[in-house]
């Protein structure tokens, strides 16, 4: 029993991480239609923000790790502004490719730093004794960045609920025209959706640099699990990508504790996901809470 | 029907047939075959050095996807994130064959085009069957399904101990009538064999986009409704045409492993696919001459940078990080500027010399 | 009339070619040698070290005359970790006339190994995997392969453990490479080797561990054998402090001990793993610069020569592509010293014959490189280390896998 619910608070945790990190992917479809398969460059650039102000700068931690989520929103913000501004209205190839071209790009300036061949740890800052429950046990970076994570998903529910912004968003989400004509600026908000997702992405960068230390080839490995995430939750939901993050978290967990090694099987988490992806494709493809919009031909 | 079949000053097409033709003008046509003669005539004149002849070789065979990739998402509208995949089947295919029969039995040594034709009929086979979740798929979610087949076919192979879990399979060496083809002539021996395949491809690809076969493509790209009304069936269309698109994979991949003479993973992997459709999209999609400058374009770029790499390596010795992050700023930088400047590939270029070389040296 | 020419080129060439012959028989002559190794992309960590080790000792040895007036030209290109780039770049060396070949990872040397046999060039690899020299002459393994250090791992474990049968579990990378040595440690068992293989695993790219770690302990596993890369290893460890299933010391009951083979050690595990990476056991054939010995401080010297920073400078890899070039180096000496050409036939006798009395000692390793045409895996001695206080430190002598030879 308490291997079962070990592995249930190991995905928790997983999955909460998979969560935010579908967040700012999510975020980007919502309003701007545009799947970014850059994001887990985002990711590993937000990580390496927060490394470098920490151990080179000397900032500490709790402030870098804010500093470095500010940095990011800008720096998505640009991204928006400097290559998908002109690229609204074209057909989606184009949008995919240029978000494989910023990837690329991104990949590119990454090996410019230190970062792209070496690998670093974060000093450690919380205890390194796990905090057991029983039998079951979590390390507390493992607890902060859950913690870190609900935070981050309650402010951005209040923040679509509450805030005229958010409400704006909603409505380019909705109906850009409709939007437009009551006099939301289509083009902020989309540069916005960015830069929310950049923050996100970030947040999701440092929790997972403490969790597995920074290497570049894990980080942005990040990027491409989120699909079958978001598929499973419903491109464009938010509540989605919490319960979907979480569900492939657990999904993958299981797979590791009971499929592997019997059988013959190995490594089965790394496919399941792409599996579910597939059938969840074939019988609902806007996933558990994604908005009815495609079409049958 | 203008009465100078040689030179054409403008349209004087007066029925479907002549708008059809390959070739507008005799003149056209001579250049073309021309040019045939000059691809098949260099390397006897010339002596090129084994790896220039590999390079080559391989956007040859690039092409060979990519006008499977372009009639699959250029003319049908079809994204593919698996076209990498597709090839690997091919490539896998006559992997099979070795394991089962020996890397060295006739009917791979001797009767390799046969074996390079059933490889891009097995492509079409797996391209129709990734291709069905088209039927109630569109766009992005398609374009993420070939995606997932894409890293589900990367774990069969790297788990499957008959497919040697991804290391490489080896496939002998071929026999021509010459006798077997050795070291010395392997890479220009392949090279003739390519140059036909990608031939033949070529005609059969500019053959079918004058059928029915090939403007229903187009039609269901444009507006799949409308072509619903018109009495094509949308999604027999897209399942057909990514077993078109499988096809060519699937030659290009039997190709690509004779080539090396064995088969890894490591040669369609997500990175490869990408890699087409940057591609596709260099070239120009939707158009076929864009399938030979594409491939053309991002290898030829890939050498170049891969030199200046190097020379950056040897200035700034001390620091390598420089010339590792050369080859995907370069290789992005190309997408998003082409994306952004010349959405419509190098195609366009080619399109725009055309028309001027045809009025020159009049203006208009 | 081309023909002609070209002819008479060559009729020039050739007589000035045979003059300058006999006027000097000792005129400098410049060797070249091709090396085609991941820089960037995927284990560029391990390849950037490797790649200025060999670039350093031939630099080197043209710098202390090794060779007398000879000079050794390393043509050194980066393939990205990708077969189809390596054998690009073979091409071109061969083109360019390269008299020695030296590779890098396991997927291109399995892929181009018909390639070095039909061109019968002399070929050191850097991967260890022991497939390598299936159906093949001309690779020579610089150290003992993957099979040979986790069989040689997994004897240090029956020796040391008290109690019954020892549990071991296999971490490994999930490809070629790291599948490799699996076979082979099951047969050393069937040989009677007394452990018990309970599971292998083959990593993905987890983010935690937790599940498999928790399966291991309650089957019972007491040793884990990890042969991958640093960066799924630190994972690992970490997750096994978080968990407390770590060992503190070796074989610790009920807990686990972690031990790896050469490409999971070096300060990269400790750079990532921190704390977690206390008491992980680790075989290679090098020495360390952790630790005083000549062939640290010589290698340590070589690196502030050549101005490599503190990180190339300690990485075991830049010993290893020491060690590589050093074999190079010393094959061209030996056929020279013997007033044979260098050529690829020679080369390969002389590397063949490197045994018994002829053996090798370079500095960076624990013991001797011997080749002969039915073992072409240099050195056959192992070291172990542990982590202690966040450096690697020699525990135990040396000692080389009494059941890799029985099962060869």
């Amino acid at each position: 029993m308490s291997y079962f619910l070990q592995l249930v608070v190991s995905g928790i945790v997983v999955g909460s991480i998979y969560a935010l990190s579908a967040l700012g992917f999510v975020l980007i479809y919502k309003s701007s239609r545009v799947i970014n398969l850059a994001h887990g460059q985002i990711i590993a650039s937000g990580c390496f923000i927060t490394y470098a102000l920490n151990v080179w700068v000397g900032i500490p931690i709790y402030l870098a790790f804010v500093l470095s989520l500010i940095i990011t929103f800008f720096l998505a913000m640009g991204v928006e502004r400097l290559f998908l501004r002109r690229l609204i209205g074209e057909p989606i190839i184009s949008v995919i490719m240029v978000t494989i071209g910023l990837m690329s790009i991104l990949d590119g300036i990454i090996y410019l730093t230190p970062f792209g061949a070496e690998n670093f740890s974060f000093p450690e800052f919380l205890p390194t004794t796990p905090i057991m429950m029983g039998d079951v046990s979590i390390s507390w970076t493992q607890l902060v960045g859950v913690i870190i994570t609900a935070l981050l998903i309650g402010g951005f529910s209040w923040f679509f609920k509450k805030t005229t912004i958010g409400i704006a968003k909603r409505a380019v989400a909705d109906d850009q025209l409709a939007a437009m004509s009551i006099g939301v600026s289509v083009p902020k908000v989309f540069g916005l959706a960015w830069a929310t997702a950049g923050l996100t992405a970030a947040a999701a960068g440092g929790i997972i640099g403490n969790i597995t230390g920074l290497n570049f080839d894990t980080l942005h490995a990040v990027g491409i699990t989120v699909f079958p995430v978001v598929i499973l939750g419903g491109l464009d939901s938010i509540l989605g990508a919490v319960v979907a993050g979480i569900i492939m978290g657990l999904i993958q967990q299981f797979a590791g504790g009971y499929l592997d090694g019997n059988w013959g099987l190995n490594s089965t988490a790394e496919v399941l996901p792409y599996i579910i992806l597939l059938i969840i494709l074939l019988i609902k493809p806007h996933g558990l809470f994604g908005t009815h919009e495609i079409e049958r031909v | 029907m203008a009465v100078n079949r040689w030179l054409a000053t403008g349209n004087y097409f007066t029925s479907y047939r002549d708008e059809q033709r390959i070739f507008a003008t005799h003149l056209n046509r001579l250049f073309f075959f021309a040019f045939l003669c000059c691809l098949f005539v260099w390397p006897l004149l010339f002596e090129v050095s084994n790896k220039y002849m590999l390079v080559i070789d391989n956007i040859l065979i690039a092409i060979v996807a990519i006008i499977g990739l372009n009639l699959l998402t250029g003319f049908a509208g079809l994204i593919s994130i698996g076209h990498a995949a597709f090839v690997g089947v091919g490539a896998y295919c006559l992997a099979s064959f070795a394991r089962v029969i020996g890397d060295e039995h006739i009917l791979i040594t001797h009767a390799w085009p046969v074996m390079i034709i059933l490889s891009g009929l097995l492509g079409a086979v797996f391209g129709a069957f990734v291709g069905l979740p088209a039927l109630r798929l569109k766009h992005l979610y398609l374009a993420i399904a070939t995606l997932s087949f894409q890293m589900i076919f990367e774990w069969t192979i790297n788990s499957m101990t008959f497919f040697n879990q991804g290391q490489t399979i080896s496939v002998g060496r071929v026999f021509w009538f010459t006798g077997q083809v050795m070291r010395a002539d392997h890479y220009v021996f392949w090279y003739y064999v390519v140059l036909t395949v990608i031939i033949i491809c070529w005609f059969m690809a500019s053959n079918l986009l004058r059928t029915r076969y090939g403007r229903s493509l187009i039609a269901v790209r444009d507006n799949d409704r409308a072509a619903d009304a018109m009495g094509m069936h949308p999604g027999l269309t897209k399942v057909y045409a990514f077993a078109l698109g499988g096809f060519f994979a699937g030659v290009a991949g039997a190709l690509h492993a004779y080539l090396y003479r064995g088969v890894g993973i490591e040669s369609f992997t997500l990175h490869h696919s990408i890699s087409y459709l940057a591609m596709a999209i260099v070239g120009g999609l939707g158009t076929l001459n864009g399938s030979f400058w594409g491939p053309l374009a991002i290898r030829t770029l890939d050498l170049q940078v891969d030199n200046l790499a190097e020379k950056a390596g040897h200035i700034f010795s001390a620091n390598l990080s420089l010339a590792t992050a050369l080859r995907p700023l370069a290789f992005g930088l190309v997408i998003v500027l082409f994306l952004m400047f010349e959405p419509r590939g190098i195609a366009n270029w080619w399109r725009i010399v055309k028309s001027y070389t045809k009025l020159w040296p009049f203006k208009y | 009339m081309k023909t002609n020419k070209k002819v008479l080129i060559c009729y020039i060439a050739a007589s000035f070619i045979l003059f300058a012959a006999a006027l000097q028989p000792a005129a400098a002559q410049t060797y070249k040698i091709g090396l085609s190794l991941a820089i960037t992309g995927p284990t560029s960590d391990a390849g950037v070290p490797y790649s200025k080790g060999v670039e350093d000792y031939f630099k080197y040895a043209n710098d202390m005359k090794l060779l007398g007036d000879d000079k050794l030209d390393c043509m050194i290109k980066d393939d990205a970790y990708k077969t189809d780039v390596t054998k690009r770049n073979f091409e071109e060396f061969l083109d360019q006339g390269i008299e020695l070949y030296l590779n890098y990872s396991t997927g291109s040397t399995l892929g181009l190994k018909k390639d070095f046999e039909e061109e019968k060039i002399p070929t050191l690899p850097a991967s260890f995997h022991a497939g390598n020299l299936d159906d093949s002459n001309y690779i020579f393994l610089p150290i003992v392969s993957y099979s040979g250090q986790l069989i040689g791992l997994a004897e240090y474990v029956t020796k040391m453990h008290q109690g019954e049968t020892p549990k071991v579990a296999m971490f490994i990378h999930p490809s070629a490479f790291g599948r490799g040595p699996v076979e082979d440690l099951k047969k050393a068992v069937e040989a009677g080797l007394n452990i018990e293989i309970v599971e292998v695993v083959e990593h993905g790219k987890d983010l935690d561990n937790t599940a498999m770690l928790k399966r291991l302990s309650s089957k019972g596993v007491q040793y884990v054998f990890c042969h991958t890369v640093q960066s799924p290893v630190a994972t690992m460890l970490k997750d096994a402090q978080r968990l407390d299933v770590a060992a503190s010391k070796f074989g610790e009951n009920g807990k686990m001990t972690f031990l790896g083979i050469h490409y999971t050690g070096g300060n990269d595990l400790i750079a990532l793993a921190g704390d977690a990476s206390e008491n992980f056991f680790w075989t290679t054939s090098y020495t360390l610069t952790s630790e005083d010995t000549d062939g640290a401080r010589i290698q340590l010297e070589m690196a502030k020569k050549y101005g490599r920073d503190d990180k190339i400078a300690n990485s075991h890899n830049y010993t290893n592509g020491i060690m590589v070039a050093q074999i190079a180096v010393e094959a061209i000496r030996r056929t020279k010293a013997k007033g044979k050409k260098i050529v690829r036939e020679n080369l390969y006798e002389e590397l063949n014959a490197m045994n018994g009395m002829n053996a090798f000692y370079p500095v960076t390793t624990v013991g001797p490189v011997t080749y002969s045409k039915t073992d072409r895996q240099g050195v056959d001695t192992l070291q172990l280390y542990k982590v202690k206080n966040g450096v690697f430190r020699s525990t135990g002598s040396t000692f080389t896998s009494e059941y890799y030879k029985k099962i060869q």
